[in-house]
């Protein structure tokens, strides 16, 4: 199977919207795709195209410590063994002589369970998101939702991509288009690793080439190619002619440039409502339809 | 009029590219030029981008360490109780070996603890770096603006890690005002960077996805109790759903910057839409304003 990952390093570029519409255009020729939102955080691509749940299964993986206020004598003990700052004396510390968990801050590692010399901590096993499996019009999909402020964002991705690589295997589906999160960290890392091809989405700002290129960075380490699609490409013809100077120097392939089209701006939003009846054929659409065709050729397998 | 005391506040959002670095370097210029000395932390650690738009002279640099664990093979008895302790399956055995994960290990330290045979000791790995460099005078007044950039190293994963360092060297500096420019998303990047700020600035797009991923942030901020209130980003002038949403929920509408072709001009360039666009200094000293009666400080 070929797995095409749609990138950025900075948000808000436009990867969910190449990433709806390749899927639709290609779905329009007959093919059958699989997709994966790894973007955990702010899962986007489900509403793009319109996808309809059809099991979600919890996430857990963390745990978080739980101090038994009857036990604990207040002794510090447990603070003193923390790294994160996660432990302190509870509000009314002068009357209660006990100590709190800030579960913001703690990061589930248990070396207060060890510290505490009455055995007042216990750790508490955490549901840290869950996983989903839709449908979409273009094929199956499946995307992850990270409870707030959990750290296990790189570990939900990695099981989004696990959970929707099984999928296509038992559809036999040979092609699955990946939304990838913004960053270069530990989610951005899991969608990326065991990919054929990242397609890097940038906008010509300072902060969009700056990003693209941490992603480039990033996908070298890992030994992936990089197509690169420059969208809003006639917002600043200044920072649109860096750019591409910026990947030819880098030897990168430019498979697209799509002027800013205000039809196609507001495409992801008609296509989320279910408006979009026909394609705002123009400049934008054009161009759009080139980078798909750029994509639809190429041939890659990972297994 | 310059801050009585000292105020932080994170500007978020949980969907990327909303405009947080637009709102967060803006208003930074514009609590700058009202007399309070800004401190402006740069907390998108993967994509740090502030510094390019305020441009801070001969920045310092140093590096983001933290502490990884080593085993010594030779004291090592194989006991397996440092495999046991550590929570993030960062330890194992392997072909007669203690192998530490450097990726997957949280350095807190654990193992070392239970290490009986003391063949485990911490040496520092570096996982990002820390720039900081000051405007004044000029664009920033005479308060100035200190900007602070947390940047991971690329293959690395200390997110979090490299975020609480740049916010260190902020809160050594004590300016009165902290802005604190987060990451995208909800994750533990994004608490790093929120936590314990006095008010939260969630910078949103009046679209399904902007709300959608709003909602989200929404819910973030309210867990942290942390104030909050909302900059309509790319806002078309007509009623969204983001604005039905936060009549709904009561959350404040601190700011509207239209959707103008000339603001993302100026915002690719590199240039400061305060001064670039006939109408900024307008928006973001109302803004300002918002954020301080939003932080209570009248009272």
């Amino acid at each position: 199977m070929q797995r095409i990952v749609f990138a950025s390093g900075k948000g808000g570029t436009g990867k969910t919207t190449l990433t709806a519409l390749t899927a639709r255009l290609l779905a329009d020729t007959g093919e059958r795709l699989a997709l994966a939102d790894c973007d955990v955080e702010a899962a986007n691509l489900p509403i793009a195209l319109r996808a309809e749940v059809v099991s979600s299964e919890p996430f857990t993986g963390g745990s978080k410590a739980v101090i038994d206020a009857g036990a604990c004598r207040g002794c510090g003990a447990c603070a003193s063994a923390c790294r994160f700052d996660a432990l302190g004396p509870s509000e009314g510390y002068y009357r209660t002589r006990t100590y709190e968990v800030d579960p913001w801050a703690c990061e589930g590692c248990a070396a207060c369970v060890s510290a505490c010399p009455y055995g007042a901590i216990t750790m508490v096993e955490s549901q840290a998101g869950e996983v989903m499996a839709a449908e979409s019009g273009p094929g199956p999909m499946v995307f992850g939702r990270l409870a707030p402020g959990e750290d296990l964002s790189g570990k939900l991705v990695t099981e989004v991509r696990r959970r929707a690589d099984g999928i296509a295997g038992e559809r036999g589906i040979e092609r699955m288009l990946i939304d990838g999160p913004p960053g270069v960290g530990c989610p951005a890392i899991a969608a990326i690793t065991g990919t054929d091809l990242v397609v890097g989405v940038t906008e010509p700002t300072l902060s969009g080439e700056h990003d693209l290129m941490r992603l480039v960075t990033l996908a070298r380490r890992f030994k992936i190619s990089v197509a690169v699609v420059l969208n809003k490409a006639d917002l600043s013809e200044r920072g649109a002619q860096r750019l591409r100077e910026r990947i030819a120097s880098e030897g990168l392939e430019l498979i697209g440039e799509i002027p800013y089209d205000p039809a196609v701006a507001v495409m992801p939003e008609r296509l989320a409502r279910g408006e979009l009846t026909a394609y705002p054929e123009g400049p934008g659409m054009d161009a759009i339809r080139g980078v798909v065709a750029s994509l639809a050729g190429r041939r890659g397998v990972t297994g | 009029m310059p801050l009585i005391g000292r105020l932080t506040v994170a500007v978020a959002s949980g969907k990327g590219g909303t405009g947080k670095t637009l709102v967060a370097t803006n208003l930074a210029v514009a609590a700058a030029r009202s007399g309070s000395p800004v401190a402006l932390v740069d907390c998108d650690a993967d994509a740090p981008n502030d510094a390019l738009f305020l441009a801070p002279e001969a920045p310092q640099v140093s590096a983001v360490d933290v502490p990884l664990p080593v085993v010594d093979e030779g004291a090592c008895t194989l006991c397996g109780a440092c495999r046991a302790q550590c929570a993030y399956g960062a330890i194992r055995i392997l072909g007669g070996k203690v192998m530490v994960f450097p990726e997957m290990c949280h350095n807190c330290g654990a193992c070392v603890k239970v290490c009986r045979p003391g063949a485990l000791r911490e040496e520092p790995r570096r996982v990002g770096e820390v720039e900081w460099g000051r405007v004044s005078g000029g664009f920033a007044g005479p308060a100035g603006i200190d900007v602070i950039t947390g940047r991971l190293d690329i293959g690395e994963v200390k997110t979090p890690t490299v975020i609480r360092a740049a916010r260190k060297r902020a809160e050594v500096l004590g300016r009165s005002l902290t802005v604190l420019d987060s990451p995208p998303g909800v994750a533990c990047a994004a608490v790093a960077a929120m936590r314990g700020a006095d008010v939260l600035v969630l910078v949103t797009e009046p679209t399904p996805f902007g709300l959608h991923d709003l909602e989200l942030a929404v819910d973030l901020g309210r867990e942290m109790d942390i104030p909050l209130g909302i900059v309509v980003n790319r806002d078309t002038g007509a009623s969204s759903e983001v604005d039905t949403y936060a009549a709904r929920e009561g959350i404040p509408v601190l700011a509207r910057i239209p959707f103008d072709r000339r603001v993302a001009e100026v915002y690719a360039s590199g240039g400061l839409v305060i001064d670039e666009h006939p109408d900024g200094a307008h928006w973001f000293d109302e803004l300002w304003g918002a954020v301080r009666a939003l932080a209570g400080e009248e009272a």
